[in-house]
């Protein structure tokens, strides 16, 4: 938190360019999975780490893990309130939405339990994201199986395009430990490790998505258009508040 | 508070315009915590010194510059060394207010398995109250409050405050991370505020004054919370119920 400065000193354009430098944005990338490193050390035991993570680092991580609790808080919304009427419509949907579902609630929990143990603060907007998610399902999945499909179409390439960017950002940190020959430490090497696979099943999710009619939407273009540029909206708004 | 920088840091935070320098300093506190490591310590060693033999002439002297300067001689340095602590009285009354906080951890350990979230944050904040006791500043904690009251002083403060609820929040094991996340800590630093300004005028023996006051506190902000949770409640019992009833009439929803 910067000290209080006089209000002529805060509203220099120094000071408001030193501002703006110091705010990173989420990386996200949509290149696949396939091309990402695979250092060696995400797979040797590690001992603990003795030299601390840099400021950049810590924020980073903060608002990374606070923006995919959210995330998960919306998915596990999403497939609660999408449920009801899908399944009415369409029972033998019944044991794929189960099982989307589940993994999300792990996903969630996952997250929760990495926020509380590193005293990460939640985000602010948790009662509104918690109205948006559940309008969203609800509305997408009364307008039919098709409609459904594609909202959680866009909501995963949002996501997997998300956790890509991450994982990305936290292996060329370990590349950098690597080099340096420092010691990697048990946190890191986790928290990558469950984020790849948390990519993965929300990817496999993806897929389950497009196998099950989700191009099919009526105004699919709109529709997805509309909910992807609706979910990089509220990265950006989380990672901020 | 300082944090530690490599020299490639320093010596771009020193090269910038004066007035800039501050927000090229950053605090890496209320961020991602982690366990492999230890925090630096948030006072560098001279400060320490001096800050920590001030506070013990605070019983007699008061927050003030004299204390201060009392400290600076008495650990070695020179009289001008006061001018590290460029607010004055109010960075010896940061000093107890960090340090307090940072050993809370160590003065208070939990053994029973059984003892609900409720009742550790209860020994916590009388721990954190008996610490102000054992650090004989409770007589001037009054003094200490206005200069915290200082409109400069405020913003500093009431980070200290909500540090605090943080820390006794995280050491009662509370594990929410949703919007009772904000309410929690936000509940704790009002009544940890108000029983801290309690103490200062109570005469009882053993502070059981301020004790009762606390469950007093306590007992209200359990009430609030509850009334209002329940309420939510039954409010989201009503909409589930509507919801089901019309879609078992075979509306659409």
């Amino acid at each position: 938190m910067a000290p209080l400065l006089p209000i002529r000193a805060r509203l220099s354009p120094l000071a408001f360019q030193l501002r703006a430098r110091n705010v990173r944005t989420i990386i996200s990338s949509s290149a696949s999975p396939a091309t990402e490193p695979e250092p060696e050390s995400l797979d040797k035991p590690q001992s603990t780490r003795r030299k601390p993570l840099s400021i950049e680092q810590k924020k980073f991580l903060d608002k990374a893990l606070r923006v995919n609790q959210a995330g998960e808080l919306a998915a596990t919304l999403i497939y609660t309130s999408q449920t009801p009427p899908i399944t009415k419509a369409h029972p033998h949907l019944r044991p794929l939405m189960k099982h989307m579902y589940d993994q999300e609630a792990g996903h969630f929990k996952y997250f929760n339990s990495i926020l509380a143990r590193h005293r990460i603060r939640p985000t602010v907007l948790y009662p509104v994201w918690s109205v948006a998610a559940t309008v969203l399902g609800w509305g997408t999945g009364v307008m039919g199986r098709e409609a459904a499909m594609a909202c959680t179409e866009a909501v995963e390439t949002e996501i997997g395009e998300h956790y890509n960017g991450q994982v990305r950002e936290l292996l060329a940190w370990v590349k950098e430990i690597e080099g340096k020959g420092e010691v990697l430490g048990e946190e890191l090497q986790d928290l990558v490790k469950q984020i790849r696979r948390i990519r993965d099943e929300e990817l496999e999710h993806l897929d389950h998505a497009v196998e099950n009619d989700a191009k099919e939407a009526n105004p699919y273009e709109l529709l997805t258009g509309l909910i992807r540029v609706g979910c990089r909206g509220a990265i950006w708004v989380t990672e901020k508040v | 508070m300082t944090a530690v920088m490599s020299p490639m840091a320093l010596r771009n935070v020193l090269r910038a315009p004066a007035a800039i320098r501050p927000f090229l300093v950053q605090s890496p506190r209320s961020l991602y915590h982690s366990y492999e490591h230890n925090e630096p310590p948030p006072y560098r060693d001279a400060e320490s010194a001096i800050l920590s033999s001030a506070l013990a002439h605070v019983p007699t002297h008061g927050f003030t510059l004299e204390a201060l300067s009392l400290g600076a001689q008495e650990s070695g340095y020179r009289d001008i060394s006061t001018n590290l602590f460029p607010k004055g009285a109010f960075d010896l009354v940061k000093y107890h207010l960090v340090t307090q906080r940072i050993g809370l951890k160590d003065r208070i350990q939990f053994t029973d398995e059984r003892m609900g979230v409720g009742r550790k944050v209860r020994s916590l904040v009388l721990e954190r109250l008996r610490a102000n006791v054992d650090a004989g500043v409770v007589g001037r904690w009054q003094e200490a409050l206005a200069l915290m009251s200082l409109g400069e002083n405020i913003p500093r403060s009431l980070k200290e405050l909500s540090d605090l609820s943080d820390e006794i929040w995280f050491l009662a094991g509370d594990l929410s991370v949703d919007t009772s996340w904000y309410t929690k800590r936000a509940t704790l630093a009002g009544i940890y505020a108000a029983t801290e300004i309690y103490q200062t005028t109570d005469q009882s023996t053993e502070y059981r004054d301020t004790e009762q006051f606390l469950d007093r506190r306590l007992e209200e902000s359990r009430v609030a919370g509850s009334a209002v949770g329940n309420t939510l409640q039954w409010v989201g019992f009503q909409g589930g119920a509507m919801v089901n009833l019309l879609r078992s009439k075979g509306v659409r929803i």
